[in-house]
Protein backbone atom coordinates (compact mmCIF):
# COMPACT_ATOMS: atom_id res chain seq x y z
CA UNK A 1 0.00 0.00 0.00
CA UNK A 2 1.29 3.50 -1.22
CA UNK A 3 -1.15 5.31 0.28
CA UNK A 4 -0.86 8.15 -2.22
CA UNK A 5 2.50 8.81 -1.69
CA UNK A 6 6.49 7.62 -3.26
CA UNK A 7 9.43 8.38 -1.21
CA UNK A 8 12.37 8.63 -2.86
CA UNK A 9 16.29 8.98 -1.83
CA UNK A 10 17.70 13.01 -1.67
CA UNK A 11 21.24 12.52 -0.98
CA UNK A 12 22.69 10.62 2.51
CA UNK A 13 20.63 12.65 4.90
CA UNK A 14 17.17 13.69 3.47
CA UNK A 15 14.43 11.66 1.50
CA UNK A 16 11.63 13.42 -0.62
CA UNK A 17 8.20 12.49 -0.65
CA UNK A 18 5.97 12.78 -3.94
CA UNK A 19 1.89 12.89 -3.48
CA UNK A 20 0.55 11.04 -6.13
CA UNK A 21 -2.90 12.23 -5.69
CA UNK A 22 -2.76 15.15 -8.22
CA UNK A 23 -3.74 19.07 -7.27
CA UNK A 24 -5.39 20.00 -3.80
CA UNK A 25 -5.42 16.50 -2.28
CA UNK A 26 -1.73 16.32 -3.16
CA UNK A 27 -0.83 19.31 -1.15
CA UNK A 28 -3.56 18.57 1.30
CA UNK A 29 -1.40 15.11 1.92
CA UNK A 30 2.31 16.65 1.79
CA UNK A 31 1.15 19.53 4.41
CA UNK A 32 -0.70 17.03 6.77
CA UNK A 33 2.21 14.36 6.39
CA UNK A 34 4.48 17.25 7.33
CA UNK A 35 2.24 18.05 10.47
CA UNK A 36 2.14 14.63 11.61
CA UNK A 37 6.22 13.86 11.18
CA UNK A 38 6.67 17.38 12.95
CA UNK A 39 4.32 16.06 15.76
CA UNK A 40 5.87 12.64 16.17
CA UNK A 41 9.23 14.12 16.61
CA UNK A 42 11.49 11.77 15.07
CA UNK A 43 15.10 11.43 16.61
CA UNK A 44 17.05 13.49 13.72
CA UNK A 45 14.85 14.92 11.54
CA UNK A 46 15.95 18.31 11.61
CA UNK A 47 14.10 19.67 8.68
CA UNK A 48 10.75 19.38 6.84
CA UNK A 49 9.65 21.36 3.60
CA UNK A 50 6.42 20.75 2.28
CA UNK A 51 5.41 22.50 -0.93
CA UNK A 52 2.80 21.68 -3.92
CA UNK A 53 3.16 17.86 -4.11
CA UNK A 54 6.18 17.01 -2.26
CA UNK A 55 7.94 17.09 1.10
CA UNK A 56 11.39 17.00 1.69
CA UNK A 57 12.59 15.61 5.31
CA UNK A 58 15.95 16.19 6.11
CA UNK A 59 17.88 14.49 8.92
CA UNK A 60 21.47 13.43 10.60
CA UNK A 61 22.11 10.23 9.43
CA UNK A 62 24.45 9.47 11.76
CA UNK A 63 21.43 9.62 14.12
CA UNK A 64 18.81 8.13 11.91
CA UNK A 65 18.51 5.89 8.56
CA UNK A 66 16.61 6.34 5.70
CA UNK A 67 14.76 2.99 6.25
CA UNK A 68 13.49 4.68 9.86
CA UNK A 69 12.25 7.66 8.09
CA UNK A 70 10.80 5.59 5.18
CA UNK A 71 8.80 3.79 7.94
CA UNK A 72 7.57 6.54 10.19
CA UNK A 73 6.48 8.50 6.75
CA UNK A 74 4.46 5.01 5.26
CA UNK A 75 3.04 4.71 8.58
CA UNK A 76 1.92 8.29 8.67
CA UNK A 77 0.34 8.48 5.45
CA UNK A 78 -1.59 5.40 6.15
CA UNK A 79 -3.06 7.11 9.04
CA UNK A 80 -3.64 10.20 6.90
CA UNK A 81 -6.01 7.78 4.26
CA UNK A 82 -7.86 6.15 7.52
CA UNK A 83 -8.87 9.22 9.50
CA UNK A 84 -7.86 12.04 7.39
CA UNK A 85 -7.10 15.44 9.70
CA UNK A 86 -9.41 18.49 9.36
CA UNK A 87 -7.35 21.39 7.56
CA UNK A 88 -7.10 24.53 9.94
CA UNK A 89 -9.92 27.28 8.87
CA UNK A 90 -8.19 29.29 5.98
CA UNK A 91 -7.34 33.66 6.78
CA UNK A 92 -7.43 36.46 4.02
CA UNK A 93 -5.05 38.95 3.71
CA UNK A 94 -5.45 41.89 1.85
CA UNK A 95 -2.23 43.42 0.23
CA UNK A 96 -1.66 46.85 -1.42
CA UNK A 97 0.55 46.76 -4.29
CA UNK A 98 1.98 49.60 -6.40
CA UNK A 99 2.00 47.86 -9.91
CA UNK A 100 5.04 48.72 -12.77
CA UNK A 101 7.58 51.32 -12.94
CA UNK A 102 10.47 51.20 -10.40
CA UNK A 103 8.04 48.77 -8.38
CA UNK A 104 7.67 46.38 -10.48
CA UNK A 105 10.27 46.31 -13.54
CA UNK A 106 9.58 43.49 -15.08
CA UNK A 107 5.41 44.13 -15.58
CA UNK A 108 6.62 45.05 -19.25
CA UNK A 109 8.18 41.98 -20.31
CA UNK A 110 5.38 39.71 -18.36
CA UNK A 111 2.96 41.33 -20.51
CA UNK A 112 5.02 40.77 -23.88
CA UNK A 113 5.52 37.36 -22.84
CA UNK A 114 2.20 36.75 -21.62
CA UNK A 115 0.22 38.69 -24.82
CA UNK A 116 -1.37 40.87 -22.70
CA UNK A 117 -0.99 44.53 -22.02
CA UNK A 118 0.48 45.60 -18.58
CA UNK A 119 -3.25 46.72 -17.03
CA UNK A 120 -4.28 43.06 -18.12
CA UNK A 121 -1.48 41.70 -16.01
CA UNK A 122 -2.40 43.91 -13.15
CA UNK A 123 -6.30 43.03 -13.50
CA UNK A 124 -5.45 39.32 -13.46
CA UNK A 125 -3.09 39.12 -10.46
CA UNK A 126 -5.42 41.26 -8.61
CA UNK A 127 -9.00 39.02 -9.93
CA UNK A 128 -9.27 36.74 -7.32
CA UNK A 129 -7.78 35.17 -3.99
CA UNK A 130 -4.67 33.36 -4.41
CA UNK A 131 -3.96 30.37 -1.68
CA UNK A 132 -1.15 30.93 0.36
CA UNK A 133 0.74 26.65 -0.81
CA UNK A 134 3.97 26.86 1.37
CA UNK A 135 6.52 29.07 2.65
CA UNK A 136 9.87 29.41 0.94
CA UNK A 137 13.14 31.27 0.72
CA UNK A 138 14.78 33.24 1.50
CA UNK A 139 12.35 33.01 5.36
CA UNK A 140 8.37 32.58 5.08
CA UNK A 141 7.95 33.63 1.25
CA UNK A 142 4.39 32.82 1.07
CA UNK A 143 4.13 30.86 -2.19
CA UNK A 144 0.67 30.81 -3.55
CA UNK A 145 -1.52 29.78 -6.69
CA UNK A 146 -0.57 32.23 -9.29
CA UNK A 147 -2.90 34.17 -11.14
CA UNK A 148 -4.86 33.09 -13.90
CA UNK A 149 -2.39 33.97 -16.50
CA UNK A 150 -2.50 32.11 -20.07
CA UNK A 151 0.41 30.41 -19.45
CA UNK A 152 3.39 29.87 -17.24
CA UNK A 153 5.65 32.94 -16.94
CA UNK A 154 9.22 32.37 -17.33
CA UNK A 155 11.72 32.47 -14.66
CA UNK A 156 14.81 35.70 -15.63
CA UNK A 157 17.49 34.43 -17.16
CA UNK A 158 20.05 36.03 -14.59
CA UNK A 159 18.46 36.22 -11.21
CA UNK A 160 18.51 39.51 -9.49
CA UNK A 161 21.57 40.01 -6.54
CA UNK A 162 19.15 41.71 -4.56
CA UNK A 163 15.44 42.02 -4.75
CA UNK A 164 13.56 44.84 -2.18
CA UNK A 165 11.24 43.33 0.96
CA UNK A 166 7.74 43.63 -0.02
CA UNK A 167 8.39 43.19 -3.76
CA UNK A 168 5.50 41.10 -5.55
CA UNK A 169 6.78 38.31 -8.12
CA UNK A 170 5.45 35.91 -10.70
CA UNK A 171 7.00 32.57 -12.32
CA UNK A 172 5.55 29.50 -13.52
CA UNK A 173 2.04 29.06 -12.28
CA UNK A 174 3.32 30.63 -8.88
CA UNK A 175 3.14 34.23 -7.18
CA UNK A 176 4.90 34.95 -4.07
CA UNK A 177 5.93 37.80 -1.61
CA UNK A 178 9.72 38.74 -1.11
CA UNK A 179 9.18 39.18 2.73
CA UNK A 180 13.04 40.16 3.17
CA UNK A 181 15.89 42.02 0.81
CA UNK A 182 17.22 38.81 -0.88
CA UNK A 183 18.55 38.11 -4.63
CA UNK A 184 16.10 36.66 -7.06
CA UNK A 185 15.02 35.33 -9.84
CA UNK A 186 11.86 35.70 -10.44
CA UNK A 187 9.68 38.49 -12.79
CA UNK A 188 8.79 41.63 -10.41
CA UNK A 189 4.87 42.79 -10.92
CA UNK A 190 4.88 45.41 -8.00
CA UNK A 191 6.11 45.82 -4.57
CA UNK A 192 3.65 46.61 -1.19
CA UNK A 193 4.38 49.07 1.49
CA UNK A 194 3.66 46.68 4.12
CA UNK A 195 5.56 44.57 6.27
CA UNK A 196 4.78 40.95 5.76
CA UNK A 197 7.61 39.00 8.17
CA UNK A 198 8.41 39.88 12.15
CA UNK A 199 11.96 37.80 12.78
CA UNK A 200 10.77 38.16 16.69
CA UNK A 201 7.43 36.56 16.12
CA UNK A 202 6.10 33.06 16.77
CA UNK A 203 5.08 31.49 15.07
CA UNK A 204 7.17 33.74 12.41
CA UNK A 205 4.94 34.40 9.45
CA UNK A 206 1.26 35.53 10.44
CA UNK A 207 -0.04 33.53 7.28
CA UNK A 208 0.41 29.47 6.81
CA UNK A 209 -0.26 27.35 3.82
CA UNK A 210 -4.08 27.39 3.44
CA UNK A 211 -4.65 31.11 3.91
CA UNK A 212 -5.73 33.96 0.99
CA UNK A 213 -3.85 36.52 -0.37
CA UNK A 214 -5.97 39.44 -2.13
CA UNK A 215 -3.86 41.77 -3.74
CA UNK A 216 -5.32 45.33 -4.66
CA UNK A 217 -3.48 48.22 -6.71
CA UNK A 218 -2.90 51.54 -5.22
CA UNK A 219 -1.17 54.50 -6.75
CA UNK A 220 2.95 55.48 -5.70
CA UNK A 221 0.85 58.46 -3.96
CA UNK A 222 -0.50 56.44 -1.92
CA UNK A 223 2.38 54.43 -0.90
CA UNK A 224 2.95 56.46 2.49
CA UNK A 225 -0.24 55.30 4.13
CA UNK A 226 0.60 52.14 4.69
CA UNK A 227 4.38 51.97 4.55
CA UNK A 228 5.79 49.91 7.22
CA UNK A 229 2.78 48.49 8.52
CA UNK A 230 2.61 45.13 9.49
CA UNK A 231 0.03 42.78 7.51
CA UNK A 232 -2.52 41.23 9.55
CA UNK A 233 -5.49 38.71 8.49
CA UNK A 234 -8.76 40.52 8.31
CA UNK A 235 -11.51 39.46 10.49
CA UNK A 236 -13.71 36.72 8.86
CA UNK A 237 -17.23 36.39 10.14
CA UNK A 238 -18.43 32.48 10.14
CA UNK A 239 -21.30 31.48 9.94
CA UNK B 1 35.27 42.14 34.21
CA UNK B 2 34.48 39.86 31.30
CA UNK B 3 37.32 38.59 29.42
CA UNK B 4 38.39 39.75 25.96
CA UNK B 5 39.51 38.75 22.06
CA UNK B 6 40.68 42.13 20.63
CA UNK B 7 41.03 41.68 17.26
CA UNK B 8 43.71 43.27 15.19
CA UNK B 9 43.14 41.93 11.82
CA UNK B 10 39.37 40.71 10.98
CA UNK B 11 40.47 39.61 7.46
CA UNK B 12 37.17 37.83 6.62
CA UNK B 13 35.89 36.67 9.49
CA UNK B 14 32.42 35.78 11.34
CA UNK B 15 31.34 34.03 14.47
CA UNK B 16 29.86 30.91 13.25
CA UNK B 17 28.14 27.59 13.93
CA UNK B 18 27.12 24.47 13.20
CA UNK B 19 23.51 26.19 11.69
CA UNK B 20 20.15 26.80 12.34
CA UNK B 21 17.95 23.83 12.57
CA UNK B 22 14.26 23.39 12.57
CA UNK B 23 13.62 26.39 10.98
CA UNK B 24 13.38 24.74 6.76
CA UNK B 25 9.62 24.94 6.81
CA UNK B 26 9.31 28.60 6.87
CA UNK B 27 12.32 28.53 4.16
CA UNK B 28 14.72 29.46 6.25
CA UNK B 29 18.18 28.44 5.11
CA UNK B 30 20.28 25.96 7.60
CA UNK B 31 23.74 28.14 6.83
CA UNK B 32 26.28 27.63 9.43
CA UNK B 33 29.99 26.26 9.27
CA UNK B 34 30.77 25.47 5.79
CA UNK B 35 33.26 23.03 6.36
CA UNK B 36 31.22 21.06 9.30
CA UNK B 37 34.13 18.60 10.27
CA UNK B 38 36.67 21.34 10.61
CA UNK B 39 34.42 23.30 12.74
CA UNK B 40 33.15 20.00 14.81
CA UNK B 41 37.13 19.17 15.37
CA UNK B 42 37.97 22.75 16.57
CA UNK B 43 35.32 22.62 19.33
CA UNK B 44 36.06 18.99 20.23
CA UNK B 45 40.06 20.26 20.25
CA UNK B 46 39.09 22.67 23.00
CA UNK B 47 36.53 20.53 25.07
CA UNK B 48 33.78 22.49 23.78
CA UNK B 49 30.42 21.47 22.38
CA UNK B 50 30.56 20.76 18.66
CA UNK B 51 27.81 23.49 18.14
CA UNK B 52 29.93 26.12 20.31
CA UNK B 53 30.25 29.91 18.87
CA UNK B 54 33.57 29.98 17.49
CA UNK B 55 35.38 32.05 14.69
CA UNK B 56 35.40 31.20 10.78
CA UNK B 57 38.28 32.73 9.26
CA UNK B 58 38.12 32.88 5.18
CA UNK B 59 40.83 33.55 3.06
CA UNK B 60 42.72 36.33 4.53
CA UNK B 61 44.52 36.65 7.40
CA UNK B 62 43.44 37.30 11.21
CA UNK B 63 45.06 38.23 14.32
CA UNK B 64 43.75 38.53 17.97
CA UNK B 65 44.62 38.75 21.42
CA UNK B 66 42.64 37.13 24.39
CA UNK B 67 42.77 39.18 27.70
CA UNK B 68 43.06 36.09 29.57
CA UNK B 69 44.82 32.38 29.32
CA UNK B 70 42.65 30.46 27.08
CA UNK B 71 42.83 27.07 25.55
CA UNK B 72 42.76 26.77 21.45
CA UNK B 73 42.31 24.96 18.59
CA UNK B 74 42.73 25.92 14.68
CA UNK B 75 41.45 23.53 11.87
CA UNK B 76 40.49 23.83 8.40
CA UNK B 77 42.18 24.93 5.52
CA UNK B 78 46.44 24.61 5.81
CA UNK B 79 47.43 27.82 7.55
CA UNK B 80 50.30 29.02 9.34
CA UNK B 81 49.43 29.76 12.83
CA UNK B 82 51.75 31.80 15.43
CA UNK B 83 50.96 32.62 19.34
CA UNK B 84 53.64 35.72 19.29
CA UNK B 85 55.56 34.66 16.41
CA UNK B 86 56.31 31.47 17.50
CA UNK B 87 54.68 28.61 15.25
CA UNK B 88 52.15 26.22 16.54
CA UNK B 89 50.60 23.38 15.32
CA UNK B 90 46.72 23.20 13.84
CA UNK B 91 44.57 20.49 14.51
CA UNK B 92 45.84 20.63 18.76
CA UNK B 93 44.80 22.50 21.74
CA UNK B 94 47.36 25.26 22.32
CA UNK B 95 47.64 27.58 24.75
CA UNK B 96 47.70 30.89 24.80
CA UNK B 97 48.68 33.00 27.36
CA UNK B 98 46.93 36.56 28.43
CA UNK B 99 48.48 39.18 25.70
CA UNK B 100 50.03 37.18 23.62
CA UNK B 101 48.90 37.65 19.79
CA UNK B 102 47.14 34.46 17.83
CA UNK B 103 48.05 34.72 14.10
CA UNK B 104 46.28 32.76 11.43
CA UNK B 105 48.46 33.65 7.90
CA UNK B 106 48.77 32.33 4.49
CA UNK B 107 45.37 30.51 4.11
CA UNK B 108 46.10 27.88 1.39
CA UNK B 109 44.90 25.17 -0.42
CA UNK B 110 41.60 25.49 0.96
CA UNK B 111 39.58 28.51 1.94
CA UNK B 112 38.23 28.60 5.74
CA UNK B 113 40.10 28.13 8.82
CA UNK B 114 38.53 27.81 12.18
CA UNK B 115 39.63 29.08 15.76
CA UNK B 116 37.37 28.04 18.82
CA UNK B 117 38.04 28.83 22.15
CA UNK B 118 37.25 26.77 24.95
CA UNK B 119 34.82 28.31 26.81
CA UNK B 120 32.71 30.51 24.96
CA UNK B 121 32.56 33.83 22.42
CA UNK B 122 29.61 36.49 22.35
CA UNK B 123 27.28 36.50 19.71
CA UNK B 124 24.06 37.17 19.12
CA UNK B 125 21.17 34.60 18.10
CA UNK B 126 18.71 34.65 16.04
CA UNK B 127 16.20 31.22 16.25
CA UNK B 128 18.67 29.48 18.30
CA UNK B 129 22.23 29.96 15.94
CA UNK B 130 24.93 32.54 16.17
CA UNK B 131 25.25 31.22 12.50
CA UNK B 132 25.50 34.35 10.21
CA UNK B 133 22.39 34.58 7.71
CA UNK B 134 23.59 37.18 4.79
CA UNK B 135 20.55 36.96 3.42
CA UNK B 136 18.64 38.30 6.80
CA UNK B 137 21.80 40.32 7.13
CA UNK B 138 22.42 38.79 10.60
CA UNK B 139 25.16 37.59 12.13
CA UNK B 140 28.41 38.93 14.08
CA UNK B 141 31.29 39.95 11.52
CA UNK B 142 34.56 40.95 12.97
CA UNK B 143 36.61 44.17 12.18
CA UNK B 144 39.83 45.61 13.50
CA UNK B 145 39.58 47.00 16.48
CA UNK B 146 36.83 44.91 17.60
CA UNK B 147 36.50 43.49 21.37
CA UNK B 148 34.64 39.97 21.15
CA UNK B 149 33.84 39.10 24.55
CA UNK B 150 34.82 35.43 25.66
CA UNK B 151 33.83 33.52 28.66
CA UNK B 152 36.76 30.79 29.65
CA UNK B 153 36.62 28.69 32.21
CA UNK B 154 40.57 27.77 31.44
CA UNK B 155 42.35 28.28 34.86
CA UNK B 156 45.72 30.12 34.82
CA UNK B 157 48.43 27.52 33.45
CA UNK B 158 52.06 27.57 34.42
CA UNK B 159 53.46 24.21 33.86
CA UNK B 160 55.59 22.61 31.51
CA UNK B 161 52.93 21.54 29.13
CA UNK B 162 52.14 25.07 28.19
CA UNK B 163 54.98 26.24 26.35
CA UNK B 164 55.68 22.97 24.25
CA UNK B 165 53.26 21.33 21.81
CA UNK B 166 50.39 20.48 24.68
CA UNK B 167 49.12 17.33 23.51
CA UNK B 168 49.33 14.90 20.11
CA UNK B 169 45.52 13.93 20.01
CA UNK B 170 45.84 12.87 16.09
CA UNK B 171 42.54 14.54 14.97
CA UNK B 172 42.00 12.94 11.73
CA UNK B 173 43.25 15.53 8.94
CA UNK B 174 41.45 15.82 5.80
CA UNK B 175 43.55 16.06 2.32
CA UNK B 176 43.76 19.71 0.88
CA UNK B 177 44.72 20.45 -2.82
CA UNK B 178 44.83 22.16 -5.51
CA UNK B 179 42.15 19.79 -6.82
CA UNK B 180 39.29 18.28 -5.11
CA UNK B 181 36.99 15.05 -5.52
CA UNK B 182 33.93 15.48 -4.37
CA UNK B 183 31.59 12.55 -3.43
CA UNK B 184 27.86 12.64 -4.79
CA UNK B 185 24.75 10.29 -5.02
CA UNK B 186 22.78 10.46 -7.31
CA UNK B 187 19.45 13.15 -7.55
CA UNK B 188 16.49 12.46 -7.46
CA UNK B 189 15.39 13.93 -11.26
CA UNK B 190 18.23 12.16 -12.33
CA UNK B 191 16.39 10.95 -15.00
CA UNK B 192 15.51 14.12 -16.88
CA UNK B 193 19.11 14.51 -17.80
CA UNK B 194 19.18 11.52 -20.09
CA UNK B 195 22.57 10.42 -20.83
CA UNK B 196 24.33 13.94 -20.56
CA UNK B 197 23.99 13.39 -16.78
CA UNK B 198 27.11 11.04 -17.20
CA UNK B 199 29.32 14.26 -17.99
CA UNK B 200 28.92 14.84 -14.30
CA UNK B 201 31.25 12.37 -13.93
CA UNK B 202 33.68 12.46 -17.00
CA UNK B 203 35.11 15.37 -16.69
CA UNK B 204 36.80 18.42 -14.14
CA UNK B 205 34.48 21.31 -13.32
CA UNK B 206 36.23 24.61 -12.39
CA UNK B 207 34.93 26.50 -9.44
CA UNK B 208 34.12 30.22 -10.30
CA UNK B 209 34.48 33.40 -8.32
CA UNK B 210 31.01 33.82 -8.12
CA UNK B 211 30.94 30.89 -5.38
CA UNK B 212 29.72 31.80 -1.99
CA UNK B 213 27.92 29.99 0.84
CA UNK B 214 24.99 30.00 -0.77
CA UNK B 215 26.11 27.88 -3.61
CA UNK B 216 29.18 26.94 -6.08
CA UNK B 217 29.39 27.62 -9.45
CA UNK B 218 31.24 25.67 -11.54
CA UNK B 219 32.47 25.54 -15.55
CA UNK B 220 32.69 23.07 -17.24
CA UNK B 221 30.97 20.13 -19.77
CA UNK B 222 27.90 20.41 -17.81
CA UNK B 223 24.65 18.03 -18.62
CA UNK B 224 21.67 19.04 -20.08
CA UNK B 225 18.36 18.50 -19.05
CA UNK B 226 16.24 16.76 -21.62
CA UNK B 227 12.91 17.35 -19.98
CA UNK B 228 11.58 20.45 -20.43
CA UNK B 229 8.80 22.61 -18.96
CA UNK B 230 8.98 24.58 -15.57
CA UNK B 231 9.44 23.05 -12.05
CA UNK B 232 7.03 23.39 -9.43
CA UNK B 233 9.01 25.00 -6.26
CA UNK B 234 9.78 21.99 -4.08
CA UNK B 235 11.99 21.59 -0.74
CA UNK B 236 15.94 21.16 -2.41
CA UNK B 237 18.84 19.49 0.38
CA UNK B 238 21.89 20.76 0.67
CA UNK B 239 24.43 19.88 -1.46
CA UNK B 240 21.67 19.60 -4.78
CA UNK B 241 23.82 19.70 -8.00
CA UNK B 242 21.42 21.93 -10.05
CA UNK B 243 21.86 23.02 -14.15
CA UNK B 244 20.07 26.24 -14.27
CA UNK B 245 20.21 27.71 -17.48
CA UNK B 246 23.31 28.82 -18.53
CA UNK B 247 26.80 27.10 -18.94
CA UNK B 248 27.63 26.34 -15.22
CA UNK B 249 26.34 24.07 -12.63
CA UNK B 250 24.99 25.47 -9.60
CA UNK B 251 26.23 22.81 -6.45
CA UNK B 252 23.65 24.49 -3.19
CA UNK B 253 25.52 24.82 -0.02
CA UNK B 254 24.75 25.91 3.79
CA UNK B 255 23.01 29.25 2.81
CA UNK B 256 20.96 27.84 0.51
CA UNK B 257 17.03 29.10 -0.14
CA UNK B 258 14.95 26.25 0.96
CA UNK B 259 12.97 25.65 -2.24
CA UNK B 260 14.17 25.82 -5.92
CA UNK B 261 12.48 24.90 -9.04
CA UNK B 262 15.86 23.38 -10.42
CA UNK B 263 15.99 19.78 -11.36
CA UNK B 264 18.33 17.86 -9.01
CA UNK B 265 21.06 15.85 -11.24
CA UNK B 266 22.84 14.55 -7.99
CA UNK B 267 23.13 15.38 -4.43
CA UNK B 268 26.84 16.07 -2.78
CA UNK B 269 27.28 13.88 0.54
CA UNK B 270 27.36 15.23 4.13
CA UNK B 271 31.39 14.32 4.05
CA UNK B 272 31.50 15.94 0.43
CA UNK B 273 29.91 19.03 1.61
CA UNK B 274 32.84 19.72 4.24
CA UNK B 275 35.50 19.30 1.97
CA UNK B 276 33.40 21.74 -0.75
CA UNK B 277 32.94 23.89 1.84
CA UNK B 278 36.86 24.17 1.72
CA UNK B 279 36.94 24.52 -2.04
CA UNK B 280 38.32 27.98 -3.34
CA UNK B 281 37.59 30.08 -7.00
CA UNK B 282 39.96 28.71 -9.75
CA UNK B 283 40.70 25.20 -8.46
CA UNK B 284 38.97 22.05 -10.26
CA UNK B 285 36.94 19.60 -9.00
CA UNK B 286 35.67 16.06 -9.87
CA UNK B 287 32.80 14.47 -8.65
CA UNK B 288 32.55 10.71 -7.97
CA UNK B 289 29.33 9.30 -7.97
CA UNK B 290 28.22 6.78 -4.73
CA UNK B 291 25.67 5.11 -3.36
CA UNK B 292 23.84 6.08 -0.57
CA UNK B 293 24.75 3.14 1.69
CA UNK B 294 28.27 4.34 0.99
CA UNK B 295 27.80 7.97 1.81
CA UNK B 296 26.04 7.38 4.97
CA UNK B 297 28.41 4.82 6.10
CA UNK B 298 31.51 7.42 5.22
CA UNK B 299 29.51 10.17 7.23
CA UNK B 300 29.17 7.87 10.55
CA UNK B 301 33.00 6.77 10.04
CA UNK B 302 33.67 10.61 10.47
CA UNK B 303 31.56 11.23 12.74
CA UNK B 304 32.59 8.32 14.94
CA UNK B 305 36.59 9.59 14.71
CA UNK B 306 35.20 12.95 16.31
CA UNK B 307 33.53 10.87 18.92
CA UNK B 308 36.81 9.11 19.73
CA UNK B 309 38.44 11.91 19.77
CA UNK B 310 36.21 13.50 22.07
CA UNK B 311 37.26 10.69 24.20
CA UNK B 312 40.74 11.13 23.87
CA UNK B 313 40.67 14.83 24.68
CA UNK B 314 38.35 13.97 27.70
CA UNK B 315 41.60 11.63 28.79
CA UNK B 316 43.89 14.53 28.31
CA UNK B 317 42.09 17.29 29.71
CA UNK B 318 41.27 14.76 32.97
CA UNK B 319 44.95 13.40 33.59
CA UNK B 320 46.29 16.92 33.09
CA UNK B 321 43.04 18.85 35.22
CA UNK B 322 43.02 21.02 32.78
CA UNK B 323 39.22 21.87 32.67
CA UNK B 324 37.70 21.16 36.35
CA UNK B 325 34.30 23.13 35.31
CA UNK B 326 34.03 21.16 32.11
CA UNK B 327 30.53 20.15 33.14
CA UNK B 328 29.68 17.16 31.22
CA UNK B 329 32.44 14.73 32.67
CA UNK B 330 31.47 14.87 36.38
CA UNK B 331 34.08 12.07 37.04
CA UNK B 332 36.74 15.28 36.79
CA UNK B 333 35.91 16.99 40.21
CA UNK B 334 36.35 13.71 41.85
CA UNK B 335 39.54 11.85 43.60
Amino acid sequence: MDHGIHIADCGDSAVVVKATGGGDRAWQMVHALADAIEAIRLDGVHGIVPTYDSLLVEFDCSATDHDTIHRALRGAAGRLAANPAPAPAPRRFTVPVVYGGEYGPDLPVVAEQLGLAEQEVVDLHTARDLMVRCLGAPVGAPMMDGPAFPKPVPRLASPRTSVPPGSIAVAGRQAVICPMRSPGGWPLLGRTPLRVLDLDSEPLTPYRPGDTFRFVPITPEEWPDHDGAMLTAEAVARG
Amino acid sequence: MADTLTVHRAGLSVVQDLGRLGRSRYGLPVNGALDQYSARVANVLTGNDEGAPLLEITALGFACTPSADVLIAVTGAPADLTVDDVPRPRWEPVVVRAGETIRVTRIKHGLRVYLALHGSVESPFLLGSCAPDTILGFGRTLRDGDQLAIRTPFPPVGHPFSDIPLFRLNASVPRFAESWTIDVTDGPDLAEFGDSAERLFRSEFTVTPQSNHIGLRMRGDVPRRTATGEVLSRGVPVGAVEVPAGDELLVLHRGRGVTAGYPVLAVVTSTGLSALGQTRPGQSVRFRRRTVAEAVAAYRSQRADIDSLRTRVRTVFDALRVLPQLPSTPHLVSE
